[in-house]
């Protein structure tokens, strides 16, 4: 951790790196359909002939810039860009429509540079240590973090618990159909071929959350974004006042998302809706989430932000991935004749300190690179005529999940689920519910099934379920999300009976 | 998530809802029935049930207690299945006519089922010409920057 690695990946080289790879994951993140691992796949053949750190600080900065670049989508749209982004549109796209959206992308963008500053620093002081914890994570402990995402179900159901539940319920389901990963079966196809490839996670979000939105814009003659005359541009004082004051829930939810992202698998997605529930649960009775609090970004964001440093620890001292993307910078390392491994931060330091370091740079760089795209995407989104937003949404979510897999079956699956998610949600069947059924699904099945496998074989199955300590911890974070709003809602129920 | 409109077809529509996704949960259940290896049927035969489970109470719920909310709201029915429809040929038609003439029947549709101001030569050009920068434009992303193979 020498001042020299500082210096180095301080060269003007690695610095427009770092910028252009925050500006090209930044737009690429922004196309729903466009992932990080995408974009990745793309440009790692262009950093064979670089030198290793100057490759893994390209890497890192377009993956980063991916990860927000999501947010805008997902905020102007109500369409994460990225999976990760999820949660964002609960409270970001309330706000875009009663003419906050400047503000709300402001908020993401603070509230992206603070994960992952978080998650950067976290690499470079505590990688070794915190790779432990990617290793204590058994197949229970990942079932019962899916169980902990899925009670956020609870409280995105607020009034209509039972539709909530049957919803997740319908996601998780939906996850099954297709060949099973435990056992081969054929799940839920009813003979039809179209559906032996299951529901892709990308094809199914754009329809679930775009295309309910397409048709209700063509419906009336209303604006698509309600816009405050006298705001012309990303209200940046704005939205760091707000940021300073939730500073409290910024690094929580940046610890959130930098200890999931340390765990295999799990991703942006389960940080930022598990840092949302974090941030929910413990919010003060004034604030709404769900219907545009400024909060509920910023928890999402930093959260899914922190999970780039988070997910880097595993990939570089144990040599396992975390996720898509993590994979791909690991597999640039290996062509590069890198080893990575418990010993790599001893015997490449060089490189990896280099490489942290310009991921430090080029998640400060994405403060001014993604304010300023910010304020352009707003101002597009906000003047551009219904009749050309509509069509161009609509081309982009089909050439988005085309490009998926290549299917012209997921462009069918993606409308049909978002005429059924339009259809099911002017009843209350909300689509988040089943969007994060769908997400979690295989992660609860896998875990689940290894478990009781586990379980079934030591003739230990309550011990299995019940008996390990991270088990027990999750398993009281869950209860907790789960009745603490119920027991809030008795007390203030309970409360003007006692007054009166 | 939508807005919950006050809507006369609403609580018969809810009902209707539940049922189905009631329905569903039985067929999923049916389903689980025909695997071979028990690992694939314990997890989606405890979704289903508890969808069934689910559903039903707030089918029930809604049975015991009546409410007119939900509903499919305000907003021109043609439009809207203009868009859907459009949207679905296009994406049938890829295999057959490409991926850009097929984006230009979904953009098309889409252009149609959005212009709610008076049609004039200026702006059905500008839009139609708009239209066609940006299909070509992710086109030509897609195809040769990212190299998928559109058709």
């Amino acid at each position: 951790m020498e001042f020299g690695h500082f210096l180095s990946a301080l060269t003007p080289f690695n610095l427009v790196l770092a910028l252009f790879g925050v500006v090209a994951g930044t737009i690429v993140g922004s196309i729903p359909g466009l992932t990080a691992t995408m974009a990745l796949a793309v440009l790692v053949p262009i950093t064979f002939s670089m030198d290793p750190a100057s490759a893994l600080i390209l890497l890192g900065a377009i993956y980063t810039g991916a990860i927000y670049g999501g947010a805008y989508a997902a905020i102007l749209l109500n369409t994460p860009g990225t999976p990760s982004a999820i949660a964002t549109t609960f409270d970001g796209y309330p706000m875009a429509k009663r003419g906050d959206g400047d503000l709300a992308v402001a908020l993401a963008c603070f509230a992206s540079v603070v994960g992952g500053l978080v998650g950067a620093f976290a690499l470079l002081l505590l990688a070794p240590p915190l790779s432990k914890v990617a290793l204590a994570f058994g197949p229970i402990e990942y079932f019962w973090l899916s169980i902990f995402g899925l009670s956020l179900i609870a409280s995105l159901s607020t009034g209509n618990l039972m539709k909530g539940l049957a919803g997740g319920a319908f996601g998780m389901l939906l996850s099954t159909v297709g060949v099973a990963e435990v056992s081969a079966d054929i799940r839920l196809t009813f003979g039809s071929q179209m559906l032996v490839g299951g529901f892709g996670v990308i094809g199914a979000l754009i329809g679930l959350y775009c295309i309910p939105v397409l048709i209700d814009l063509v419906a009336t003659p209303d604006r698509h974004l309600k816009v405050e005359e006298d705001v012309r541009s990303v209200r940046i004082g704005e939205a760091f006042r707000i940021a300073a004051r939730s500073k409290f829930n910024l690094i929580r939810s940046s610890v959130i998302g930098t200890l999931i992202g340390i765990l295999p698998g799990a991703g942006g997605s389960v940080a930022g809706l598990v840092a949302y529930s974090e941030a929910k649960r413990s919010a003060r009775p004034d604030q709404k989430f769900g219907q545009g609090e400024p909060d509920g970004i910023l928890a999402t964001e930093s959260a899914n932000n922190a999970t780039v440093g988070g997910g880097f620890i595993p990939t570089l001292v144990l040599g396992i991935p975390g996720t898509p993307p993590d994979a791909i910078v690991l597999g640039a390392l290996l062509v590069q004749g890198v080893r990575t491994g418990p010993t790599m931060f001893s015997q490449s330091g060089s490189i990896v300190y280099t490489f942290i370091y310009g991921l430090l740079i080029a998640t400060v760089l994405m403060l001014p690179a993604g304010l300023l795209i910010g304020r352009y995407a707003y101002k597009s989104i906000v003047n551009i005529p219904k009749a050309v937003l509509v069509p161009t949404v609509g081309f982009m979510t089909i050439i988005g999940t085309f490009s998926i897999r290549n299917s012209v079956t997921d462009v069918i699956l993606m409308l049909g689920l978002g005429v059924f998610g339009w259809v099911v949600g002017r009843f209350g069947f909300a689509a988040s519910p089943i969007v994060l059924g769908l997400i979690l699904g295989p992660i609860a099945e896998q875990g689940f099934v290894q478990g009781w496998t586990i379980g079934s074989a030591t003739g230990n199955l309550f011990g299995m379920f019940f008996g390990r300590p991270i088990s027990q911890g999750i398993i009281a974070f869950t209860l907790l999300s789960l009745f603490l709003p119920l027991y809030a809602a008795w007390r203030l129920r309970k409360k003007p009976q006692e007054q009166g | 998530m939508p807005d919950q409109q006050r809507q006369p077809e609403g609580h018969v529509g809810s009902l209707v809802i539940s049922a189905l996704f009631v329905i569903m949960g039985i067929v999923a259940l049916y389903d689980t029935t025909g695997y071979y290896d028990r690992d694939s049927q314990v997890f989606p035969r405890t979704v289903a049930l508890l969808m069934i489970l689910t559903a039903g109470l707030s089918l029930v719920t809604r049975f015991l207690h009546p409410r007119e909310s939900g509903g499919f709201g305000t907003g021109t029915w043609w439009r809207r299945v203009l868009l859907i429809l459009a949207m679905f040929a296009a994406s049938l038609a890829i295999p057959h006519i490409g991926f850009l003439a097929s984006g230009a029947i979904a953009f098309a549709g889409g252009l149609i089922a959005a212009m709610h101001d008076r049609w004039t030569v200026t702006t059905a050009a500008l839009y139609a010409g708009s239209g066609a920068a940006v299909m070509i434009a992710f086109f030509a992303l897609f195809r040769y920057v990212l190299h998928v193979p559109l058709p």
